[in-house]
């Protein structure tokens, strides 16, 4: 990396820290530092955004375009009709009630033990998820710029505690609306300069026809299959739920809507998400997309994990493998010649050519895919520990290579901001539940505000240390964005199920409603382990199961808990 | 604002939750053009 880099990386990054630390030097009570106060709904907006947008975003998510095309795009769709329906029924509740915690509510409408079971299954999700936000840029960023991973876990833990703990919700949120700005102006700067990439003749629509017809301009299937992870269906209702239940009931979110000047403000700062979520992930899928069909004229490296390639190059296996390198350069001139005849049919509007261009560039296509499947055995013999799965790898290493000076320092800074957005709002909503829904629920009832303070400041920079624990030591896994998202689907459908038991069957009482979550996650949790369903579906499969087992265990349990009282104000 | 204001846009919540679903289905209907286009 050039100074220029480092200046524009390490500048972008202090200033957000140091900005975030200075203005909210001025928190001093646990109100004000659980659920902030008197935010706009711009700053709401970016807020929720930039808790939702980690690093594995911009890390997976064009990988993941690159490898199998726009359809993950789906998985959003029903997140605008999800923050409709919390704007509806959640916000005004959480209002009603003035809550510092979503599961605050759960008391008042059951019992203890159903709000701390649901604290404790978020902290469980999020408390992981916090430790894979600072992982998954660290390994991926140390491997390819050969930092130290210690260091850069080290680094990022610290500064997101830092201000975290400096100024609570108000802070996270405040930091939050500069990082989505250095984030969005990121995503677009770097559509541009791949576009600007591509070869002279080769027009941004033309790329994106033969990235099409390649299989990666797939953002809408309507087909019914259980099976298939992402589907217009699969997103319409099996995110859906995913999102009213991250929404809705995830304090990590919560959080950043509760602290809004009024009710209305944190409603237009989820409708403000409802309508750029969407689009954003497009965009960043599309770069994939870009990525992808740059690659079509700019040979490829076999292997995007350098370091893992280079490892193997330098085994016994290195023969073999420089041989199947030989055999990808010459298939990869193959498959370019045809891509250039595609384009040249197109521009020419030839229909023959182009159908036996585009037949000539799918054969060429799946001969490079046999040739990288070699590759990939070659290396798994040579480096057996190596993660054969490389498209985390996909968008980074092109910046690296592909973007000039500056830009690299940008778009890194890109990825440790959201890292940074991400993880604080995680560490922020664990301390905030340990504190409120544990803490001072079950052991100090009675403390004093300043006592609540210092506890929620001391709990925010024990989760930190934990999440940090768990960056140090967590191993590569499969795709980190599908890690975090099917971590999150295993437990919110469940989360879920017990809010809407909540608001929607009065007639459910605590006990039954407990049981049923029980039975519930735990249903979900051996049917992930013996079944292929989609991911998604678990947000489905839980929830319903909450819903259906509560409601049967309640008529055969007369003697369920009394009656709740009307719902009060509470903490 | 109180907290049962009206919207700065549009005058009511409902028609704001209406566009919301509005701006979906047209985003969806999009993509989907965008598919048989380029796809």
């Amino acid at each position: 990396m050039s100074s220029l880099d480092w200046f524009i990386l390490l500048g972008t990054l202090a200033f957000i820290v140091v900005w975030g630390v200075w203005k909210t030097r001025g928190v001093a009570t646990a109100q004000e530092y659980l659920r902030g106060t008197d935010l706009r709904w711009p700053t709401i907006g970016l807020s929720i955004m930039a808790t939702q947008a980690s690093a594995i975003t911009f890390l997976s998510v064009p990988g993941q375009a690159y490898e199998d095309g726009m359809r993950f795009v789906q998985f959003y769709f029903g997140l605008p009709i999800a923050m409709v329906i919390i704007c509806v029924v959640f916000v005004p509740i959480y209002y009603r009630l003035n809550v510092m915690t979503a599961y605050a509510y759960l008391e008042q409408r059951f019992d203890t033990k159903v709000r701390v079971l649901a604290a404790l299954l978020v902290m469980v999700g999020r408390g992981l998820a916090a430790g894979i936000s600072i992982y998954a840029p660290a390994i991926i960023l140390s491997s390819l710029l050969g930092w130290s991973l210690n260091a850069m876990t080290l680094l990022m833990g610290s500064a997101v505690i830092l201000y975290t703990v400096s100024g609570g919700a108000k802070a996270v949120s405040q930091t939050q609306k500069q990082q989505m700005v250095v984030i969005l102006a990121g995503i677009l700067i770097a559509a541009v300069v791949i576009a600007y990439r591509l070869p002279d003749d080769v027009s941004v629509a033309t790329a994106t026809s033969l990235a099409g017809a390649l299989g990666r301009v797939n953002p809408v299937d309507f087909s019914f299959n259980l099976d298939s992870r992402y589907t217009f269906w699969s997103g319409i209702t099996g995110g859906l739920f995913l999102a009213l239940s991250y929404f809705g009931t995830d304090q990590s979110q919560v959080q950043r809507y509760l602290g809004g000047r009024s009710m209305a403000e944190s409603r237009l700062g989820l409708l403000f998400n409802g309508i750029l979520k969407i689009p954003m992930q497009f965009l960043i899928l599309f770069i994939g997309v870009l990525v992808f069909a740059f690659y079509l004229f700019e040979r490829p490296p076999v292997f995007f994990n350098g370091p893992t390639l280079e490892a193997a190059r330098q085994s016994a296996q290195g023969p073999a493998l420089a041989e199947v390198e030989a055999r990808w350069a010459t298939t990869f001139d193959a498959r370019r010649d045809q891509a250039v005849a595609l384009a040249a049919a197109l521009a020419d509007d030839d229909a023959a050519a182009e159908a036996q261009a585009r037949a000539g560039l799918l054969a060429a296509q799946a001969e490079l895919d046999g040739v990288r499947a070699e590759a990939k055995a070659l290396i798994k013999q040579a480096v057996p520990t190596a993660e054969l799965k490389d498209s985390d790898y996909i968008f980074v290493s092109f910046v690296l290579k592909y973007l000039p000076p500056g830009l690299i320092g940008l778009l890194l800074a890109v990825i440790l901001s959201a890292a940074m957005s991400s993880t604080a709002s995680e560490l922020n909503a664990l301390g905030s539940t340990t504190v409120v829904d544990l803490y001072q629920r079950l052991w100090r009832p009675g403390a004093s505000d300043r006592h609540i303070l210092r506890a929620s400041k001391l709990f925010t920079v024990f989760w930190g240390l934990v999440a940090m624990a768990f960056a140090a030591f967590a191993a590569l896994v499969d795709n980190l964005i599908q890690a975090v998202n099917i971590l999150g689907s295993i437990f919110y459908g469940v989360i879920l199920g017990i809010f809407l038991v909540a608001f929607f069957l009065k007639w459910v009482r605590a006990t039954p409603a407990f049981l049923a979550a029980l039975l519930a996650q735990t249903g979900v949790i051996v049917l992930y382990f013996v079944s292929d369903i989609g991911f998604l579906w678990f947000n489905v499969i839980g929830c319903a199961l909450v819903v259906g087992a509560a409601a049967l265990l309640q008529a055969v349990w007369p003697g369920g808990s009394p009656t709740p009282a009307p719902l009060e104000e509470t903490t | 604002m109180a907290p049962e204001d009206p919207p700065p846009l549009l005058g009511t919540w409902p028609r704001l939750y209406a566009l919301v679903l509005l701006n979906l289905a047209l985003m969806v209907l999009g993509f989907w053009l965008f598919e048989r286009v380029f796809g």
